[in-house]
């Protein structure tokens, strides 16, 4: 397959993922392409034993796994406000509630459930994380469960 | 409101960056790939340049004794396997295999601290009691020609120097590495017991 492709095809779907996991559009940004610089690498090298997009998620959350070893980054909190508006990825509330709730869970909760926004199919999910097909399913709904209830406190 | 299509709809509404150009995502990886090589051999240029100097000096004096013989050869053992456990030890922290599944990857990277955590115990106190012993062997052929009172200072000093370091700067700096890697091992542990629950 060619990697101009893959890359037009998956870079928005990684660029969420990523969104999911640490909720800063410069950093999420910075790890997406890092999985592409990883995915341009490996792809002479993939052998087709998953699908392509299964490969490239698996890569896509160790690459997000990876960032607790930079937990040396200065927290969002913490910074004057200033930079943290510089950009303003996205106007409407919701979609950044969503996605700060979503950045708020357990670190592989958060890939789970980014996975599973991303339409990627349940057994898919598991393959990705490494975990059972009933686990998965279990686990998101937990955390759904979880999501609408800070939804209807939101709103209200 | 808040269902499951709902969720789907406001995820997909999150505006994306835009793709950067394929050539700077290269660009970004031959980068990549350059600066973890220098940073191999910027290391073994210095260690082994040390060693070339060292044993150069070693052959050019005459030296009679054996214990000078000695020295030279346990300074180069302790460059030599310094330079082996961080040759072995660089390549590995930056090859993680990326391509397995998140719950490997976790294993993956507590079994790298866990090893960089034992790199840090062992190979400091290896190179460091090899390094000294070798100095000490190696210089007792020149205290020999000094008169006793500058062989009675120039043994204090590197004493002193070598106590130093020992004592002081060595715990410290392993202290410090230590305290950081434990944090890493556990806030990596926990992440993955999320996964056993």
């Amino acid at each position: 397959m060619i990697f101009d492709d893959i890359y037009k095809t998956y870079w928005n779907k990684v660029f969420r993922i990523c969104m999911g996991y640490v909720n800063d559009y410069d950093w999420a940004n910075d790890i997406a392409q890092e999985t592409f610089v990883t995915v341009w690498q490996q792809l002479p090298k993939f052998r087709q034993e998953s699908a392509i997009g299964t490969w490239i998620f698996r890569i896509a959350s160790n690459h997000c796994l990876r960032q607790i070893e930079r937990q040396n980054r200065m927290p969002r909190s913490e910074m004057p406000e200033q930079i943290i508006d510089h950009i303003e990825p996205d106007k409407e509330p919701q979609v950044q509630f969503l996605y700060k709730c979503i950045a708020e869970l357990p670190e592989t909760d958060r890939l789970i459930i980014s996975l599973e926004l991303e339409d990627v199919k349940q057994a898919e999910i598991a393959k990705i994380v490494g975990l059972s097909e009933t686990n998965i399913r279990v686990k998101v709904y937990r955390i759904k469960e979880r999501l609408s209830k800070k939804f209807e406190n939101y709103e209200h | 409101m808040s269902t499951e299509t709902d969720f789907k709809a406001l995820w997909t509404k999150q505006s994306t960056s835009e793709i950067p150009d394929t050539k700077e995502l290269l660009v970004k990886a031959q980068k990549l790939k350059t600066s973890t090589r220098n940073k191999l051999l910027g290391l073994n240029l210095v260690l082994l340049a040390t060693m070339v100097f060292i044993i150069y000096i070693g052959l050019n004096i005459d030296n009679e004794k054996l214990t000078t013989k000695i020295g030279i050869v346990l300074i180069a053992i302790a460059i030599v396997s310094y330079l082996a456990a961080s040759n072995q030890m660089i390549p590995m922290l930056f090859k993680t295999d990326l391509e397995t599944s998140s719950q490997e990857y976790l294993a993956q990277l507590i079994r790298i601290k866990r090893k960089q955590e034992f790199l840090n115990k062992v190979m400091i106190n290896v190179y460091f009691i090899l390094l000294s012993a070798g100095l000490f062997l190696y210089m007792l052929q020149f205290l020999e020609r000094m008169n006793p009172v500058w062989a009675t200072i120039y043994l204090v000093l590197t004493f002193g120097w070598i106590a130093l370091a020992w004592f002081y700067l060595r715990p410290r700096g392993m202290r410090k590495k230590q305290r950081a890697l434990n944090d890493m091992i556990a806030r990596l542990e926990e992440v993955n017991e999320q996964l056993g629950s």
